[in-house]
């Protein structure tokens, strides 16, 4: 359930500078409070915001002369420039949060050469537009206060450092404890997690263990009188900074070694059928002429890319956090401003989480597609999952309105493997069960058996057949 | 870069900021800036000696500090 308070974004209530609400005509603005003048005015006056989004590092905007949401404390209002989809750190590869991570630090240190410092750095406020991290929240900045410690640095701590390093020293899944802590992993909890041998690490030493022990040791210790007679100076700020983003950049995880990592040379595909399912993929968009496409179980992103190099904005989902990461590295590559990859489960969807459940929202809150890709998927969904055919229909006609979806039947090899250390207790899975339980749902608008293969493409339009 | 290790300076700071830094967070700053800084003034002073002697050898500098590869 949204915020029924008024039309202020649900997530947008901690810093009291300012917040973000819906305009009546479904326009995203940002009312600045009178609180934060003097900042935002430093940001704009300074040079320091035309230097991020020349860089392409902060999200652009425009001052507009619409009514606030809280006339009474607004100083201005502005309109960002829209993201077309929010995506939550739980759902980036290793790689995207690496890459989050050295775009804070670099936003942090461009802002200290103009005088000012993130006053906070929330993997949240990063988001993937266009290929690239950027900062979305222009109120994230303040004046720096020379020989002040850096305000942020417990929040970039447990937001970025704790995942990527229990990501590299213990195991990639550890990434989703980001989903049970709504404010970063807690320090504590990634000391007892990592090996013995990261305390060698001068950064994972200082930044992850000796901070758990001192977050321990000193809670509740009026810090405001230590501020008052000790200090921290410019050198040191900016090495705090440095020494962050050295040990961000040494943390690595190579992507292989997970169930589906090597699927894609794994198939059981001639490279004729291959080319010929990838034909009529591209045929079937050519009809389909979608805005944006959301590829379900993308593996490393193979035909999500028939979509994004069309300049399709394409979201590419898979469960497996190598697959994404190689997919994440490939689009850096090319730089396909396309295209999205993404971690998502599709049996367990990203949850509502956060403040009344609404602080952060659950994928199928945020968006929907006009096309929905699901190649060699539903296999999985029936068999492994013991999803019923009608359930699988019914909630893809939840997610777009046109379907390219392949049906691959239980003579396939693939699904043969997946019978292989079980009953089959799955009478209807067979080519004319698929299509009576899409038909519910979809139109099937054609069907083209793959060549070489048992396999049948469909491209479906949403409505009842 | 001892220097700046709990060193003194007279104003009295205000901690204005929405979030809460953390008393450990805060602390343990102070306590690793002398460090963090003096790694940051070797760092550079490595660098300009590395510039230094590659002009002296006439090769042109790939990259003086760490590359940014890395940084998107």
């Amino acid at each position: 359930m949204k915020n029924a308070l008024d039309n202020r974004l649900p997530a947008s209530f901690r810093d009291p500078s300012g917040f973000l609400f819906w305009g009546e005509d479904g326009r995203l603005f940002r009312q600045i409070n009178t609180h934060y003048q003097e900042p935002y005015d430093q940001l704009m006056i300074s040079g320091l915001y035309t230097a991020l989004v020349k860089e392409k590092r902060l999200i652009p905007h425009q001052e507009v002369n619409a009514a606030p949401a809280e006339p009474e404390r607004a100083y201005k209002v502005i309109e960002p420039e829209r993201i077309s989809f929010i995506s939550y750190p739980y759902e980036w590869s290793f790689s995207q949060l690496k890459d989050a991570a050295l775009t804070t630090l670099a936003i942090q240190q461009r802002a200290f050469e103009f005088g000012m410092s993130l006053k906070d750095a929330s993997a949240f406020n990063i988001q993937f537009h266009q290929g690239r991290p950027l900062l979305i929240d222009t109120l994230s900045f303040e004046p720096y206060q020379e020989g002040l410690p850096w305000v942020a640095y417990r929040q970039f701590c447990r937001h970025f450092l704790a995942p990527l390093a229990l990501m590299a020293h213990r195991d990639i899944a550890l990434g989703q404890l980001f989903k049970s802590y709504i404010d970063g992993i807690p320090l504590g909890l990634t000391s007892t997690f990592l090996p013995w041998r990261t305390r060698l690490s001068f950064g994972l030493l200082s930044h992850i263990h000796l901070h758990a022990s001192a977050e321990r040791r000193y809670a509740g210790v009026n810090v405001k009188e230590q501020a008052a007679t000790r200090s921290m100076g410019r050198n040191s700020f900016l090495g705090l900074i440095d020494n962050l983003a050295s040990t961000v950049k040494k943390l690595n995880w190579k992507a292989g070694g997970t169930a589906w990592a090597e699927y894609e040379s794994d198939h059981n595909y001639t490279a004729a059928a291959m080319s010929q399912k990838v034909a009529f993929v591209r045929q079937f968009l050519e009809a389909a002429d979608p805005v944006v496409v959301w590829d379900l179980g993308a593996n490393t992103g193979r035909f999500s890319r028939l979509a994004s190099q069309k300049g399709i904005e394409t979201l590419s989902f898979d469960m497996d956090p190598a697959a994404v990461e190689r997919n994440y590295l490939r689009m850096r590559s090319e730089k396909d401003t396309r295209l999205l990859p993404l971690l998502l489960d599709l049996t367990n969807p990203t949850p509502a989480i956060g403040w009344r459940n609404a602080e952060r929202d659950s994928l199928l809150e945020r968006a929907s597609a006009d096309t929905i890709l699901a190649l060699a998927l539903v296999h999985h969904l029936a068999i492994t999952n013991n999803l019923p055919l009608s359930q699988i229909a019914d909630f893809l006609a939840c997610l777009g309105e046109t379907l390219i979806i392949e049906f691959v039947p239980k003579e396939d090899s693939q699904v043969q493997r997946l019978l292989a250390a079980r009953e089959d207790i799955f009478p209807d899975y067979t080519q004319a069960g698929f299509e009576a339980a899409f038909g519910g749902y979809f139109q099937i608008e054609e069907a083209v058996p793959i060549p070489d293969t048992v396999r049948t493409l469909y491209l479906m339009r949403r409505g009842a057949g | 870069m001892i220097i700046y290790l709990f060193s003194l300076l007279s104003p009295t700071h205000e901690i204005a900021a929405y979030l809460d830094p953390g008393s450990g967070s805060f602390l343990l700053q102070l306590l690793i800036g002398g460090i963090v800084g003096g790694l940051l003034i070797l760092k550079t002073f490595w660098g300009r000696l590395r510039l230094f002697f590659l002009n002296l050898m006439g090769k042109t500098p790939v990259a003086v500090e760490e590359t940014d590869e890395d940084t998107p």
